[in-house]
């Protein structure tokens, strides 16, 4: 697909400009909770099923195979070479035939379960993905990112590993009967006799597993101890030597490391007690075989390639006892993976389209609130509005002021369904914005935030964000009108210097002027403002300034208002309080009537930061 | 970004060799706790810290580090060896027991039984040794890799301040961690994994020769160069494949981690769709590289296995053959196909085994590397002692730049009396905090000199100096632990009473009857359960209790509430009392206040006066104020003050 048809495919609001190199999944999570994990997880498998059934067939082909090998060479030393009954040469060729197949249908496999697993990777993947992508913010308030990464990193790796590995398993461990049945047509006591400690390699590697499971995390939590104290001290250096307590940070490290040395030498010791016996039980298998084996040679009951197949036989069955064991921790892992991985899948969003909802189209800009009553979800939240009532005309700039906890950028949130008032209606151009189509609103709505977030692209790219498909003269305008030109092309890349590579660090301010930029290149008719709050140095402040005055015109802009020079842009100000409007005017008028108005503006700012300190936190 | 970003700011150092544990999960909680419970009490770590140590250790190598532990080190030697020898004796008994006691006309019952008992107690023999030595060897690597992080870590101390960058902040981590940690697998297991398997494929070639030099030769000419080739092919490729493994999962997961922090700046673009298809690239890049992978893996395994196989066809053809013509015994027949079943593990193993010594290798270069950096600020050799002073700062001539050739700050003469307060003002980048960089040593003056009481900083130790200053930076640092340690920072060893004075005289008593455990709160996260009113308060606190003779104070910039803000300044007044204080001023409110002003322009003084006489002279600093005024009263009229 082009980049044109890609543009086309997509309706007129959601920018795109990435062209798909790969399929979409095939399949989503059986959304019946009701169900099992693996049963919730079926349909995904099922997508993948040809690969998956022709990886299980031909491991199961290759082993049989390769079963045989042993009781070749038995057969061979026996009638060939002992007692001269049958040529050599039969059994050779039998031995590299099966051997050659068996490790094409080894490959051919090993390939098809890989692929298997990677293709079920992929899908949960963008499964998972595709659907954070919808969530909405009420959804991103509870949750932390740290652990939405955690979920998408190994949980998704543990349940593709059980889904696609423990039948592979399961295969090679119903080899292990194969293998068994052998031994018992070539001799029933001496089978018995040989499998006597293959119980004991499963139950040992078992535990073995159980016990080391608390010594390796513990070693991970200590190695993050160690970790945290080197972190602070690199990012602490200059109270660390501003106050000379470099020895005490050293003894600090010691005693870290001495406990983390303790958890290795104990990881050691269990390692120890273990690992030998798990190893070496086989073993005792092939004493009694040499000692019950020689006897029935000895008495004629078995051939001497019996020795040898057995031998070989319970050298091929040590492997799969030994992954049993696995597969039954895998599969634990594996569930408790998918239940925090479900979790998220389960999460419906709160704002949708409503069935007939209509596209914004051809947005003047006018806005009103009406009787808006607000809290933030989530139990028994306290009210933020309460009777809110604001109209803005076309084209208006108004500044919205009040103390923390007034609601004002409460106020923005809901003009951008980012949540959805619980009374009355917010409405755009005299639409119910709950009656529009979200992607058309949030399209014709834009937005600056306080904090501005740069992603690790390209400047280029980051102010073309909410147009990915603006050429470079466009970018260009936007950065200029934005006043951030100058800083740009003083950068080694200009345009294309990529934020945060290399240490390339931008300012707060450099910073807020690609946010401004990347609105003004979309060029909403509605654009909400949330004011930064962090003091900004005098001539940085007067750029933004002008930047800001360039992205205000012509369009109706609402200001969550922090600085005096930001309010002065504004025709009107709003004082919130209470959850409601209680002041409205021109600034100088405010400050000259309303005591309120003069007592928040002067601790407006004060408070904004603590305010998001919280909010973030 | 406001005035004085480049000042004392100590940001949190983003994704900072990754700290990927949250805690032990409950389900394993009870297991956890039942090994605490063996854990004796370890006894105060001897280590102390010296910048610059009489002798040192030499240079890192792995020879060197194992050399510490010589007991350890025989020992582990000398299980290795009875290892690889028992644990190959089973096919040859078996030879034995056929040739001996099973063939027509030499069986006995006795032979086999003598045969296997040996064997049984060459195992029982090899697991033990394994066991020791898998003790010993644990020990070793603990040992050594205990001492390897002292050694860096007190290293990473002495080094300069300059050393620190922000750029260079994930990489002093990946030395402290993922470098150090690549050596612990090396150590603890490579090594004897190397040594054992290099050991066993000598026994082993040395035992099929004993049985017979033809069909050894044979053999091991068969299998050795294609199964060595094979592995060498291995290695290389799947080292190459699993690179862009790890960059196509470290993509994935960048990707991910940006849409959650961007989701805001997401959703009002619309951005959605645009996402999911770039996501759905960027998985499929690392989808393709785990395919290389698979290609590579579906390629060895089963390839290594069938080439065992042949190998077998080809020993039953050569060596049947020669069992026939009656040039080799039946026993020894079987033998050599025992024998050939353990000679393909150890060659992959040993493959294996060179990666982990390879990524060993690496990590010891680049840990040397880091021991032999000198640092750029060090004390003389047998620096004195300063003696207590009563802080009287002098600048002489004083150059400094970060760059010898770029000089930040130029010709400062200037002499701060004992007991006096001196604000630097001046705009971002004039050199305000550069200056107090210097009277901290954490840099050198390029030309000129620092003094304290007639002390040249460099001619006198690091500690003396430093326990007789105390800095305020202007993002307050916390470590994680309790508050108490936190105050205490500078002195952990002061009193309860001492402790309880500095923080009433900074006003923190409040916040800290509000805490849950009062001073005994851990502090998360640098502190975020504290606002950031209140770290700054501890901060002060903390030099309080460090009772500097001369402090220096870069002030916060970020905006406080009126209550904190008056607290600040109240303790502020408290702490400077008697002392010399340099405050690095953003706000022209603080610096008013003064006893005299320094105006800092393009790396140069520009202007010294009290705030009465600099107004008076009507130059940069009345401009400043000027420019300022405006803003303020606007505020202060709002304020009802």
């Amino acid at each position: 697909m082009s980049l044109r048809q890609a543009e086309e495919a997509a309706d007129p609001f959601t920018p795109v400009a990435e062209i798909p190199r790969y399929g979409a999944p095939r399949a989503g999570i059986d959304p019946d909770t009701s169900k099992s994990w693996l049963r919730r997880a079926m349909p995904v498998v099922k997508a993948h099923k040809l690969s998956f059934f022709l990886a299980l067939g031909l491991s199961f082909a290759g082993l049989v195979l390769q079963v045989q090998i042993p009781n070749l060479l038995n057969k061979a030393i026996d009638t060939a070479i002992v007692a001269h009954r049958a040529p050599l040469s039969f059994y050779v060729y039998w031995i590299l035939a099966l051997g050659v197949v068996g490790g094409l249908a080894g490959y051919g496999s090993r390939l098809a379960i890989y692929k298997t697993a990677y293709n079920i990777e992929f899908d949960l993947r963008n499964i998972i993905y595709e659907h954070l992508s919808q969530m909405s913010f009420s959804f991103y308030d509870r949750v932390q990112s740290g652990q939405l990464i955690s979920r998408a990193n190994s949980d998704i790796r543990s349940v593709q590993m059980y889904m696609t590995f423990a039948p592979l398993i399961l295969v090679q461990c119903s080899i292990a009967f194969v293998a068994f049945a052998f031994m018992l047509a070539i001799s029933v006591p001496l089978a018995i006799v040989a499998m006597v400690t293959m119980p004991a390699v499963y139950l040992l590697s078992v535990k073995m597993r159980k016990s080391m499971f608390p010594v390796s995390w513990l070693i991970q939590a200590r190695l993050a101890d160690v970790a945290t104290i080197v972190d602070e001290n690199v990012s602490g250096v200059r109270v660390v030597k501003s106050f000379a307590a470099e020895d005490q940070q050293l003894k600090a490290l010691a005693r870290a490391a001495t406990r983390l040395q303790w958890s290795y030498v104990k990881d050691a010791d269990l390692r120890a007690r273990f690992t030998p016996a798990v190893q070496n039980l086989s073993q005792i298998g092939l004493v009694l075989v040499l000692v019950f084996g020689g006897y029935m040679v000895i008495h004629g009951h078995l051939g001497l390639g019996a020795i040898l197949a057995f031998n070989a036989y319970l050298l091929m069955m040590q492997v799969p006892f030994t992954m049993l064991g696995m597969l039954i921790m895998m599969s634990q892992r594996a569930a408790a993976s998918a239940d925090r991985i479900y979790e998220i899948l389960d999460e419906r969003s709160e704002i949708v389209d409503r069935p007939g909802a209509v596209d914004l189209v051809d947005c003047r800009g006018e806005l009103r609130f009406e009787g808006v009553g607000f809290s933030y979800p989530g139990g028994e939240r306290p009210r933020v509005l309460e009777g809110f009532d604001l109209t803005v005309a076309a084209g208006e700039r108004v500044a919205i002021v009040g103390r923390t906890g007034s609601g004002k950028s409460t106020v923005a949130r809901l003009l951008t369904r980012f949540y959805d008032v619980d009374e009355g209606a917010v409405r755009i151009d005299g639409h119910d914005v709950r009656d529009l189509t979200v992607r058309s609103l949030r399209a014709n709505v834009g937005v600056v935030l306080d904090e501005p977030f740069l992603f690790s692209v390209s400047i280029r790219d980051n102010i073309a964000y909410g147009r990915p498909t603006a050429s470079l003269e466009e970018v260009r305008r936007a950065a200029r009108a934005a006043n951030a030109e100058e800083f740009i092309e003083q950068l080694p890349e200009g345009y294309d210097t990529v934020v945060g590579e290399r240490g390339y660090t931008l300012s707060g301010g450099q910073r807020q002027r690609i946010a401004i930029a990347r609105a003004l290149l979309v060029n909403p008719p509605v654009l909400i403002l949330d004011d930064a709050t962090s003091a900004i140095d005098v001539h940085v402040e007067q750029k933004i300034h002008e930047a800001l005055s360039h992205l205000m015109q012509a369009r109706t802009t609402l200001v969550v208002a922090h600085r005096l020079s930001t309010i002065s842009l504004a025709d009107r100000v709003v004082l919130l309080e209470g959850g409601r409007i209680v002041a409205d005017g021109t600034h100088a008028r405010l400050l000259e009537s309303n005591p309120l108005y003069a007592e928040v503006l002067a601790r407006s700012s004060a408070e904004e930061s603590r305010e998001h300190e919280t909010r973030t936190a | 970004m406001a005035w004085g970003g480049g000042g004392m700011g100590f940001a949190p150092v983003r994704g900072a060799g990754g700290l990927p544990f949250g805690g032990i999960p409950s389900e394993l909680q009870e297991g956890v706790d039942r090994l605490l419970a063996d854990e004796p009490v370890h006894p105060e770590p001897t280590e102390t810290f010296e910048q610059r140590p009489a002798t040192g250790p030499g240079r890192l190598s792995l020879g060197r580090l194992l050399v510490a532990y010589p007991r350890l080190l025989v020992a582990a030697v000398g299980l290795i060896v009875v290892m690889a020898l028992t644990s190959q004796a089973g096919p040859y008994l078996t030879e034995i027991a056929i040739n001996h006691g099973m063939l027509p006309g030499h069986r006995s019952l006795l032979v086999v039984g003598v045969a296997a008992g040996a064997y049984l107690a060459c195992v029982l023999v090899s697991a033990l040794a394994q066991r020791a030595q898998v003790r010993t060897t644990g020990r070793l690597a603990a040992g050594v890799m205990k001492d390897l992080r002292i050694r860096v870590f007190a290293h990473l101390q002495r080094l300069s301040l300059d050393f620190f960058t922000e750029e260079k902040a994930g990489v002093l981590m990946s030395r402290m961690t993922s470098d150090i940690e690549n050596l612990q697998q090396l150590l603890q297991d490579g090594l004897a994994q190397f040594a054992v398997q290099g050991l066993t494929m000598i026994v082993i070639t040395a035992v099929l020769f004993v049985m017979d030099v033809r069909l050894a030769l044979i053999t091991v000419l068969l299998i050795l160069p294609v199964l060595s080739a094979a592995s060498l092919w291995f290695r290389v490729a799947s080292e190459r494949a699993y690179q862009k493994v790890r960059d196509g999962i470290a993509g994935v997961l960048a990707d991910l981690s940006e849409s959650l922090q961007g989701v805001r700046v997401v959703t009002s673009h619309n951005r959605q769709r645009h996402n999911v298809l770039h996501h759905r690239n960027v998985v499929g890049t690392y989808r393709d590289a785990n395919n290389q992978t698979a290609q590579i893996s579906a390629v060895y395994g089963p390839g290594t296995q069938m080439l065992g196989y042949l190998g077998q066809g080809a020993l039953l053809a050569i060596g049947g053959d020669m069992v026939l013509h009656h040039s080799l015994s039946i026993g020894a027949l079987i033998a050599f196909f025992l024998y050939l079943n353990r000679f393909l593990q150890p060659i992959q193993l040993l493959v294996q085994q060179y990666n982990t010594y390879q990524q060993g290798q690496a990590s010891i270069i680049k840990l040397r590397g880091l021991l032999e950096t000198e640092p750029s600020v060090d004390e003389v050799p047998a620096a004195d002692a300063l003696p207590p002073v009563e802080g009287r700062i002098t600048f002489e001539g004083v150059v400094f730049g970060y760059d010898p050739t770029v000089p930040v700050v130029s010709d400062i003469d200037l002499t701060i009396e004992p007991a006096e307060t001196v604000a630097f003002v001046g705009p971002t980048g004039a050199g305000k905090s550069t200056l107090a960089k210097l009277i901290t040593r954490f840099y050198d003056p390029l030309a000129g000199r620092v003094l304290i009481d007639g002390h040249d900083l460099r001619k006198v130790s690091f500690a003396s100096l430093r326990r007789q200053l105390g800095v305020v930076p202007q993002e307050p640092f916390l470590f994680a632990g309790t508050v108490r340690e936190n105050i205490a920072f500078a002195r952990p060893q002061a009193s309860r009473a001492e402790l309880d004075e500095a923080v009433r005289a900074v006003g923190l008593e409040e916040v800290i009857a509000r805490l849950p455990e009062g001073l005994e709160t851990v502090v998360h996260e640098r502190g975020q359960s504290l606002s950031s009113g209140e770290r700054q308060l501890l901060a002060l606190a903390r030099a309080f209790l460090a009772h500097p003779r001369v402090l220096v104070l870069d002030e916060a910039t970020s905006n406080l509430d009126l209550a904190s803000e008056t607290r600040i300044e109240k303790a502020l007044d408290i702490l400077l009392q008697g002392r010399t204080a340099v405050l690095i001023a953003h706000r022209l409110s603080t610096a008013m206040k003064a006893d005299r002003i320094v105006v800092v322009a393009e790396g140069r003084i520009a202007e010294v006066g009290s705030h009465a006489e600099l107004l008076a002279a009507g130059g940069r600093y009345a401009a400043m104020y000027e420019t300022w005024i405006t803003q303020a009263e606007a505020e202060s009229a709002g304020a009802g003050r």
